[in-house]
């Protein structure tokens, strides 16, 4: 389980979280959707403190930090109970995709190089990469590289995987195979939070949809709660915004 | 006087006397240098207090004196140092027991130091931010994300810098002969002087350097080669 307490966070004057609560259940998949600006990014980022909260209490499992001055252990403690699938991908540019979803393993778990070689070949094959093992990711297509993204995140099995939009550099016709990827892995279970712009695979995927604007979370429920009966009238405009077929439909 | 060929291969075989004295200097330079300069880098990257400041200050002391007067400082200086700690402690170690060539080593290494932490900087600041991002997701410590993550990367696109600097280094290794160092500047005045025959004993050696310049630039270019092998693109 995942509990986010009173999450405060400024960029120098600029109010960017004003005290985020937020409880995610094992195995839940919670879509944090919002306008540009409202603050998703630095949430998902204050999760596993590549960001540091102002103020605030982060729980994750039976681990607690406070604020912003946890140790440094406690800081890489937590951070390996979290997997992170970044927009930019950020695949580790000098190693093969095998070599990126072993480089946790090897490095931080202390997994012997033979056992981590078939996770990441167990992890590769899942994203449908298995014939792709050796390349660079300089020799692989941005849908491609998402995908080991996502199985080096798999591949550490942590207690929850932060998608930061990670479709928005993809080509259109690249989004696809990802949010496929991204389908199959929820049905396994595996706790996500996901910050989006695709509304169809928000709805298919979430077990919950958060709205965020302004630093503050406006409103909360499952996929339909939000999308056919939102309460608040900022949700409603973002909807509206968002998914123009609504207003053609007039 | 006139131009005798045949007397540079006489040189030339004297000079390689002197080959092992420039290797070794150039080579403990760089190498502490690199040593140097990647702490120095680090400290003002970032920005630790104090030593962040200190080491700004020797950056732009070292950049902005000549590689000359470093050696002269450390020649002249280092001695009053050691010979005062001695003197305090009661030791009987005295500054005359060591030998020259570890002058040369230490002046230059602290000119390399300071020249190689920009080119380190620089290396370092190339690497997208992202790649240490998404170390320190996948748990690993900073020490552990530099060493596996950035410093590969970083080293790569450093290389054509590094290698200047390592020419550098060799070319300016020839002063260690103001300390009567016999490197291969030193061991041409010699052959040169014996025979007088200058030109040919200087042509001698500076076409030894040159080769010696072309080897690392040669080195370089395949370690290149190697080291970008990720990023060429196209199949694999
Ligand atoms: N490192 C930073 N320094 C200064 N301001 C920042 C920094 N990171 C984010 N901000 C600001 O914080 C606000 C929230 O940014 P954030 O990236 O969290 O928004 P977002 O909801 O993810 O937006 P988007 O949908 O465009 O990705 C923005 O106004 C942004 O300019
Ligand atoms: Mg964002």
């Amino acid at each position: 389980m995942i509990q986010l307490e009173g999450i405060r966070k400024s960029f120098g004057k600029q109010q960017v979280l004003g005290g985020i609560n937020l409880t995610v259940q094992k195995g839940e998949v919670v879509v944090i959707l919002g306008p540009s600006g409202s603050g998703k990014t630095t949430l998902l980022r204050c999760i596993n403190y590549l960001e540091r909260p102002d103020q605030g209490v982060i729980q994750i499992g039976n681990q607690k930090l406070e604020g912003k001055h946890p140790g440094r252990s406690e800081i890489h403690r937590l951070r390996q109970r979290t997997a992170m699938v970044f927009q930019q991908y950020n695949l580790f540019k000098h190693k093969t995709a095998l070599e990126n979803v072993m480089e946790g393993l090897t490095i931080v778990r202390g997994v012997p190089r033979d056992t981590a070689a078939e996770i990441g070949i167990e992890m590769l094959e899942k994203v449908g990469l298995g014939d792709r093992l050796h390349y660079y990711p300089s020799q692989l297509s941005g849908g491609q590289q998402q995908r080991v993204g996502i199985a080096r995140a798999l591949a550490l099995n942590p207690e929850v995987i932060l998608f930061d939009e990670p479709t928005s550099a993809l080509d259109p016709e690249l989004v696809g195979e990802v949010l496929e990827v991204i389908r199959r892995i929820a049905e396994e279970g595996i706790t996500m939070i996901i910050v989006t712009h695709e509304m169809g695979f928000a709805r298919d995927v979430a077990s919950r949809v958060v709205f965020m604007d302004g630093g503050a979370i406006i409103e909360q429920g499952t996929p339909d709660d939000i999308f056919q009966r939102p309460r608040e009238e900022r949700t409603r405009q973002f909807l509206r915004r968002i998914t123009p077929e609504a207003n053609y439909s007039i | 006087m006139s131009f005798d060929p045949s007397f540079m291969w006489t040189a030339f075989l004297s000079l390689f006397k002197a080959l092992p004295t420039t290797l070794f200097i150039t080579i403990i330079s760089v190498a502490a240098g690199l040593v140097i300069g990647t702490i120095v880098a680090l400290a003002r990257l970032y920005r630790i207090p104090v030593l962040s400041q200190l080491a700004s200050a020797y950056v732009t002391f070292v950049r902005g004196t000549p590689m000359l007067m470093h050696l002269l400082l450390i020649y002249f200086g280092l001695p009053i140092i050691i010979d005062g700690i001695a003197g305090l402690v009661g030791s009987s170690f005295t500054s005359a027991s060591i030998p020259l060539l570890a002058f040369a080593c230490i002046a230059f290494s602290i000119t390399a130091g300071a020249y190689m932490s920009e080119v380190v900087r620089a290396g370092i600041l190339a690497v997208d931010k992202g790649q240490i991002e998404a170390a320190h997701a996948v748990g690993m410590t900073t020490p552990q994300a530099l060493r596996r993550i950035v410093f590969p990367q970083a080293l790569a696109v450093s290389l054509p810098n590094l290698s200047n600097s390592v020419i550098g280094m060799l070319h300016g290794s020839t002063l260690a002969y103001t300390i009567s160092v016999i490197e291969i500047n030193a061991q041409a005045q010699i052959v040169a002087a014996d025979n007088w025959k200058y030109f040919e004993a200087y042509l001698a050696a500076a076409l030894l350097f040159w080769g010696l310049t072309v080897l690392i630039e040669r080195m370089s270019g395949w370690l290149e080669y190697r080291l970008n092998r990720f990023q060429r693109g196209g199949a694999a």
